[in-house]
């Protein structure tokens, strides 16, 4: 059974935001609603890295550890999802979140929030898949059209991995043997546990 | 420091002024080294650690959208939030609430209700105002409910959840945390509101020495003197105050998530702190409802009418009853002065 | 109940089931690779299959059970041509799909790529004509709105004669839209016809044209997998063409290539260079010549290309002598020792290749700028085969399409010029009579010589629309505008911002003085709001090239055929339409589409390609007709990655050919010429794609060979230079008996009584041609690329400091040309540069003001802005400050600022936020050119018609950028003034 996971080769990335919106042109991901996001480190500096960042999709996922009413689960795939059924936008998966993940819609009356909503790998949601239901919360279901996320399909330079994670893994340790240097499976260690050797 | 001692010990820190008995000091979480110089072309881990070090532990770049949050690119502190949350902070809460019903429980079957030893004297006495009684069940009725709904967030999911089944369970949740958010303001307005009317009957002094060192009365067989309040209400009241103050403050951080404290370790450090006290807060205020109520005869209705017993106040508060009673008199006892039904 | 997924569910899983059959081997693995974003090399061997094992949606994702159409258009945005395959279920676009099969981008796209969808959905687009009266915005019908138009240009005419009228065109037309204005503005009578190329690559066209013969990219995005050494300068392909930085990173990688970037600002891609040089803005001359210096002190340079293929190089070998070391660096502020690594790089690890874009052709300098460039990549031999080259980045889709068909002042389409003999051309492919056509031109009641000489001249380009307007003719006994050119009183705006163009204060004055604006866009423009007009404004809508059909050029020349998505929203029109409406309005629709088909008044783009067909010769655009451009993009998967070249195992129709013709494709399609994917390239046979430089300037000059020696591309029967063929050529080399009957006669009719003068360019038969690949020989001939090229106002490119420059010790040195008259326009540069320094500028306005792109917005930014994902991404102008200058001006990192510059009014600012970074260096300034809708601290939201602002609104960075012009195309100073900034 494949572990999905997404690997952003750092030494590829050039913030060109792809990522960012094909994730929103595949969901209609709503204003303020970051499913995806890229962060540039060492801004305008030798050694600036640019990646983009999602739900990790984390093995022992810490926001399903905290979450008051259980509402996440994880498919065979290794997909990290939740039900916005069950959700009651309380914001602890935020704080779990090693990656800034979990997204609130902002509701009424001071912070209150709504229904989290974060990457779903394109796997959609507890409903039958691909349904206008599934679709309306979640976005649509690529995983289960054979696809891979639009984000990792459309990434401009192929900086952005998506797939089993040892294919994944073995891609990018090919790229590092071939070009030389690699600056690291970027959040694998806090997502897997694991690092890609460079 | 692992974080988790760093946010205990910080929780102790504010329980401990709660008591009156430290000042708060937040350490300063993160050792600060000399900067190095930023690698240019690096390996993961010499990268990692040299951003690592700019922040707190939490990489942070550059993003476009508004939403600074975004720009932490990876904080490790979310797993250790994650550990301390689902570990030691649920131990801390199961005990400190469980091991108080267990000490009420022990003490109750041992000592049995306190009784007035001289039986109640049919004269009332006025103890509390009207306002000082709105106050208290104000405060208490919010407390409970705040408590019922909190306790929920961390235990639900364990103890509902598998009785509710999931949609029921949310249903109440979402309840519950609308009625959190909500019951926040009358609590916190009960707080201050108490803060005020007792201020000045809760000021420790020398009884009070006295009044501990007898353990309240647990030590030997006298009630050690008292005056309005004795010893241990006056910590009652600080505790409420400060631990139903750093409640107030935390629980606003919390629903104005980001916009008064503005970074993730501080909104975690504030839930988790927010947690601790309040599981302190809900294992003293079961100590106090057991006294309040049946752990003591008579001491009910100073909260419910706000009159009491003479004989009552003149045994647990002797030094009250004579202001109350002789208001000229200088609030120091004559020599020898025994305490009434001392014999 | 709840329902989760549970295991068993997963399975069920359509992923799940695939990958049960990967671990066993049989599955589709390849196509999960390619979809895992494998690359070439190892695993990846796998990397290039065809994309026919990818698995095919079996439902959309709204609409379960609604079949889904899958159509392919390209991106609209920037020149690389993604492919943009769309997903449409009952004409409604509901989903973007990876283009797998596309050679250029593979399935990728950037920020504006994946959002192009939103384009056509906006909600914010122009839904229907509108019109000022009194200042207010009011709907009216398309009938009203072309017949008001019409009857004003019409009166403007007959007052004031064509040229009065300003015709701005756009890249972002297909070929046939941007063919059909071009006629448009001939058969209204005038030049004055531009377009984007202008303000972005018109220098590179001008410089490259002048040193080897064609204005474009001479490899393509694909071939720099194959360099050595890259350097980047003055371009910023990270975020103005991201998905070329596919091709560049993975041949870096592979190849473990030099990237070397040069730039003043440390931009995206600098991040990823081996090598990073910031230079001075507004340098490239002394850096390039800097660079050279070292080439020639050590003899790294390539003698026998230089012997061979190069005119001039000893004339550059003398001004490269003044330019020691030490000199460089106190110009441009780059050590030597790094200059020297560099051209080692550059001239030892080859194939090195030369990447620019605006941050050297948008000077005052950068034709000069360019032909520096060029002469670098001659002495180094790094011209005309795989891996080298100078690959120019071009901006919009469309820019080298555009460009090709003429939107330009100075040409008709196919880089004919406008002589005589180019206007006779193209009036036989139209079949009208040059008489006619000459007398549609001049002011009213002109004779046939003043007809002829407006005729002619080359027109007013858009960079100067401002001063054509608000300048009096002739001042002071001064001309101002050259002689029989009226102040413009109409423009007629198609896809171009009002924001591109340097002094927006002027330029807001200018418009208010016109007597007929016209914008005609997807959106109302900053052209619609900037002014302060009250009557005579129109707002056309205008559908985006994904609501119609046509073709369009990529940087690279290759031509792709792009579907219409869905049928043009609300009320909106294709250009084609809207041009035959006016056409028929002024009243010589009829001359004008006699050729072409016209359904309902739409004209078919595939007639319109034909038409191009017939006449493009010079530029060989006439071997790609519509139906093998059809077949490409059906046959995309068939198309190498590097080479773009489909193996045997195409079909038929496209076996052999290179992606999408890259001009020139020589002859009739019926040839079959595969397309030129390397320009200049000698290694490979004519028919090949192979090919020499061009010989456009001549035999000989001074006595001295300007054809090639020795050097011949391979097969070529004739083994040395030669001319480009006429008839007289072919007549000499005994080749005219090869031509056929029908050619011969052909080629009789077009001559008459001078056969001889008939060229490959201007022979409708395309015998000419045909001959000349038949004997393995360019049909323009085989000469040297001029490294001197004596028809420029600098035959060897010199070092002429900015306008504004910050360095006014170095103007006495090196000043800029004097004042000058230059398409129909006075430049008054040297007059402003002395001022600058009179005036002492540079102490009043200490930092260097350079602007640029943002990978989120494109050009002048209506489109993207008002694109809800894209705009989401950047809502606030920003200008970048050094943390210095920022610390010096008491400001914070996302504060706002205040900026302003030296011609901007007094006491006007323009406020936006402060980015502080050390992209930029201590003294410079950037700023992104994409916004507008903010003039000078004022919000002009309320000034859009309702509903149609787009969403982020900001202050335009043209609005502070200041005079300078290009003496050789009126190209515009937007990289290096001056400007001061503080906190608000």
């Amino acid at each position: 059974m494949a572990r999905m996971k997404f690997l952003c080769d750092a030494d590829r990335c050039i913030e060109c935001n792809a990522c960012v919106t094909a994730c929103k042109n595949e969901h209609e991901v709503p204003w303020g609603i970051n499913r995806r996001r890229v962060v540039t480190i060492n801004d305008g500096k030798p050694g600036e890295r640019s990646i983009s960042m999602a739900c990790m999709h984390c093995t022992d996922a810490p926001c399903a550890a905290v979450c008051p009413v259980d509402c996440f689960y994880t498919t065979a795939d290794g997909v990290v999802l939740h039900s916005k059924d069950l959700c009651i936008g309380c914001g602890y998966c935020f704080y779990a979140c090693p990656f800034g993940a979990p997204q609130y819609p902002r509701l009424g009356n001071f912070g209150s929030r709504g229904k989290m909503d974060k990457c779903t790998y394109c796997a959609g949601g507890p409903e039958a898949d691909n349904t206008p239901a599934e679709y309306a919360k979640y976005g649509s279901n690529r995983l289960a059209e054979g696809k891979l996320p639009a984000c990792a399909e459309m990434c401009s330079t192929k900086a952005l991995l998506a797939g089993d994670g040892d294919i994944i893994a073995q891609i990018y340790a090919e790229r590092v043997s071939t070009r030389g240097y690699g600056s690291g499976a970027w959040g694998w260690r806090t997502a897997y546990k694991d690092m890609v050797s460079g | 420091m692992n974080r988790f001692t760093l946010t205990l010990r910080t929780a102790l820190a504010v329980f401990a002024i709660c008591l009156g008995a430290a000042t708060l000091s937040v350490p300063n979480a993160v050792a600060q080294s000399a900067q190095p110089v930023a690698p240019a072309a690096a390996h993961e881990e010499v990268l990692f650690r040299y951003l690592q070090m700019q922040g707190s532990g939490t990489v942070v770049g550059r993003v476009t959208i508004p939403d600074q949050k975004a720009a932490t690119l990876i904080q490790p502190g979310g797993r250790e939030f994650q550990e301390t949350w689902r570990g030691p902070m649920k131990w801390i809460a199961a005990a400190s609430i469980i091991g108080m019903l267990v000490l009420v429980g022990v003490f109750y079957t041992v000592k049995g209700p306190i009784r007035t030893t001289s039986g109640y004297a049919g004269r009332l006495i006025k103890r509390f105002r009207s306002i000082d009684v709105f106050a208290h069940w104000l405060t208490a009725a919010s407390f409970v409910l705040l408590a019922i709904t909190g306790l929920n967030i961390t235990f639900g999911r364990y103890l509902l959840l598998p009785l509710l089944g999931p949609e029921a369970f949310t249903a109440w949740s979402e309840a519950a945390k609308v009625a959190h958010n909500f019951l926040g303001f009358p609590f916190t307005l009960g707080v201050l509101l108490m803060f005020v009317l007792f201020l000045k009957d809760n000021i420790f002094d020398k009884t009070d020495l006295r009044w501990f060192a007898q353990g309240g009365g647990m030590i030997g067989h006298a009630h050690p003197p008292a005056r309005k309040f004795n010893g241990g209400q006056k910590i009652v009241y600080w505790a409420t105050v400060f631990g139903g103050g750093a409640l107030a403050v935390t629980g606003f951080i919390l629903m104005f998530p980001f916009q008064i404290v503005t970074s993730i370790d501080g909104m975690q450090l504030t839930a988790q702190l927010h947690g601790i006290i309040a599981f302190l807060m809900i294992a003293l205020i079961i100590g106090h409802i057991y006294l309040g109520s049946i752990g003591m005869e008579g001491a009910f209705s100073a909260m419910w009418s706000g009159k009491v017993d003479l004989n009552w106040a003149k045994e647990h508060h002797p030094l009250w009853v004579e202001e109350i009673m002789n208001p000229t008199r200088k609030d120091t006892l004559p020599a020898g002065a025994k305490g009434a039904g001392a014999d | 109940m709840l329902i989760k997924r549970s295991d068993a569910e997963a399975v069920r899983g359509g992923l799940a089931a695939s990958f049960a059959a990967l671990s066993s081997g049989a599955l589709d693995r390849r196509a999960f690779l390619r979809r895992s974003g494998v690359a070439a090399g190892g695993l990846a061997a796998l990397g290039t299959l065809s994309a026919g094992t990818v698995k095919k949606a079996e439902a959309g994702p709204m609409q379960p059970g609604v079949r889904v159409e899958l159509r392919k258009n390209m991106c609209t945005h920037c020149s690389v041509g993604c492919t943009v395959l769309a997903e449409v279920q009952n004409g409604v676009w509901v989903g973007q799909e990876p283009a797998w099969e596309s050679p250029i981008n593979r399935g990728t796209h950037c920020a504006k790529g994946a959002a192009v969808r939103e384009l056509v959905h906006g909600d914010r687009r122009l839904k229907y004509p509108m019109k000022l009266e009194g200042g207010q915005w009011k709907r009216i019908s398309w009938a009203q709105a072309i017949d008001e138009i019409g009857d004003k240009m019409l009166r403007i005419r007959n007052e004031s004669g064509p040229d009065a009228a300003f015709f701005l065109g756009s890249a972002k037309f297909s070929n046939e839209g941007a063919y059909l204005f071009r006629k448009l503005a001939a058969f209204w009578g005038t030049n004055n016809v531009d377009h984007q190329a202008r303000i972005c690559h018109s220098t590179t066209v001008a410089g490259v044209a002048n040193t080897w013969g064609y204005g474009a990219q001479t490899n393509s995005y694909n071939d720099i997998r194959n360099s050595k050494t890259i350097v980047i300068m003055g371009g910023n392909p990270a975020e103005a063409h991201p998905v070329s930085l596919q091709h560049v990173l993975q041949g870096k990688e592979k190849n473990r290539a030099n990237l070397i970037v040069i730039d003043p600002r440390f931009t995206r891609t600098a991040a990823h260079a081996t090598e990073y040089v910031r230079l001075r803005p507004g340098t490239d001359i002394p850096l390039l010549w800097g660079i050279l210096w070292h080439i020639f002190e050590n003899g790294w340079e390539d003698k026998e290309f230089i012997r061979q293929r190069v005119y001039g190089m000893e004339e550059v070998r003398k001004e490269v002598a003044k330019w020691s070391p030490e000199e460089v660096e106190r110009v441009t502020g780059v050590p030597g020792a790094q200059l020297r690594r560099v051209a080692e790089k550059f001239a030892k690890e080859k194939p090195a290749t030369l990447i620019w874009c605006m941050g050297m052709t948008q000077h005052t300098v950068g034709t000069a700028n360019v032909r520096a460039a060029c002469a670098l990549l001659l002495a180094t031999g790094n011209v005309g085969g795989a891996g080298n080259g100078a690959n120019i980045f071009r901006g919009h889709c469309n820019v080298q399409g555009a460009s090709d068909f003429g939107l330009d002042t100075a040409s008709l389409p196919a880089y004919y010029g406008l002589d005589e003999g180019a206007w006779r051309h193209w009036c036989r492919v139209w079949e009208v009579d040059y008489e006619w056509m000459r007398g549609r031109f001049g002011p009213p009641g002109a004779d046939d010589a003043t007809r002829k000489r407006m005729m002619e001249l080359p027109g007013i380009t858009t960079t100067r629309y401002i001063d054509a307007t608000l300048l009096e003719p002739v001042k002071d006994g001064t001309r101002q505008l050259a002689e029989g050119q009226p102040n413009y009183r109409a423009m007629l705006v198609f896809g171009h911002g009002g924001n591109t163009v340097v002094r927006m204060p002027e330029a807001a004055a200018a418009l208010e003085k016109l007597d007929l604006l016209v914008v005609a866009d997807p959106h109302p423009t900053t052209f619609a709001v900037l002014h302060n007009r009250k009557d005579n404004t129109y707002l056309l809508p205008i559908c985006t090239q994904f609501e119609c059909s046509g073709s369009r050029t990529a940087s690279n020349r290759s031509v792709q055929w792009g579907e219409q998505i869905v049928e043009p929203i609300f009320e909106s029109k294709t250009d084609y339409e809207v041009i035959y409406r006016l056409a028929e309005k002024l009243g010589f629709a009829n001359e004008m589409f006699k050729n072409i088909t016209v359904r309902n008044k739409v004209p078919e783009p595939e007639s319109v390609l034909r038409e191009i067909n017939r006449g493009a010769w010079a530029t060989g655009y006439t071997g790609i007709s519509p139906e093998r451009l059809k077949a490409h993009m059906k046959y995309q998967r068939y198309f190498d990655l590097v080479t773009l070249r489909a193996g045997a195992d195409a079909p038929a129709e496209v076996r052999g050919d290179y992606y999408g013709l890259p001009w020139p494709c020589w002859g009739t399609p019926e040839i079959r010429h595969p397309g030129t994917h390397i320009l200049y390239n000698t290694h490979l046979h004519v028919k090949d794609g192979g090919g020499t430089f061009r010989a456009r300037f001549g035999v000989e000059r001074n006595g001295v060979s300007l054809l090639a020696e020795g050097s011949y591309s391979k097969g070529s029967e004739i083994q040395d230079g030669y001319p480009e063929f006429t008839m007289a050529v072919l007549k000499r080399l005994g080749w005219d008996k090869d031509l056929t009957a029908e050619e011969r006669a052909v080629i009789e009719r077009i001559g008459g009584n001078n056969v001889d003068r008939v060229s490959w360019a201007t022979d409708l038969s395309g015998g000419i041609v045909r001959v000349a690949l038949e004997h393995g020989c360019s049909p323009f001939g085989n000469a040297k690329a001029r490294a001197l090229a004596w028809n420029l106002p600098d035959p060897i490119p010199v070092h002429r400091e900015p306008i504004y420059s910050p360095r006014p010790d170095l103007v006495a040195k090196y000043p800029t040309r004097d004042n000058f008259m230059a398409h129909r326009v006075i430049n008054y540069g040297r007059t402003v540069q002395q001022l600058a320094v009179d005036r002492n500028i540079a102490r009043d306005f200490p930092i260097v003001l350079t602007t640029g792109r943002l990978v989120e917005y494109e050009g002048g930014g209506e489109e993207t802005r008002s694109n809800k994902w894209l705009a989401e991404l950047q809502q606030d102008m920003f200008v970048e400050i050094n943390p210095q200058d920022a610390a010096e001006r008491g400001i914070r990192d996302g504060q706002w600022v205040l900026v302003w510059g030296p011609e901007m009014p007094k006491g006007k600012v323009c406020r936006m936020k402060a980015l502080v970074t050390e992209r930029v260096g201590k003294g410079v300034a950037f700023m992104p050119f994409h916004f507008a809708g903010w003039f000078m601290s004022e919000d002009q939201r309320r000034k859009y018609p309702a509903g149609t602002d787009p969403i982020v609104l900001g202050e335009s960075a043209n609005t502070v950028t200041t005079y300078g012009f290009d003496p050789v195309t009126s190209m515009q100073e937007t990289k290096c003034t001056l400007c001061q900034i503080r906190a608000a």
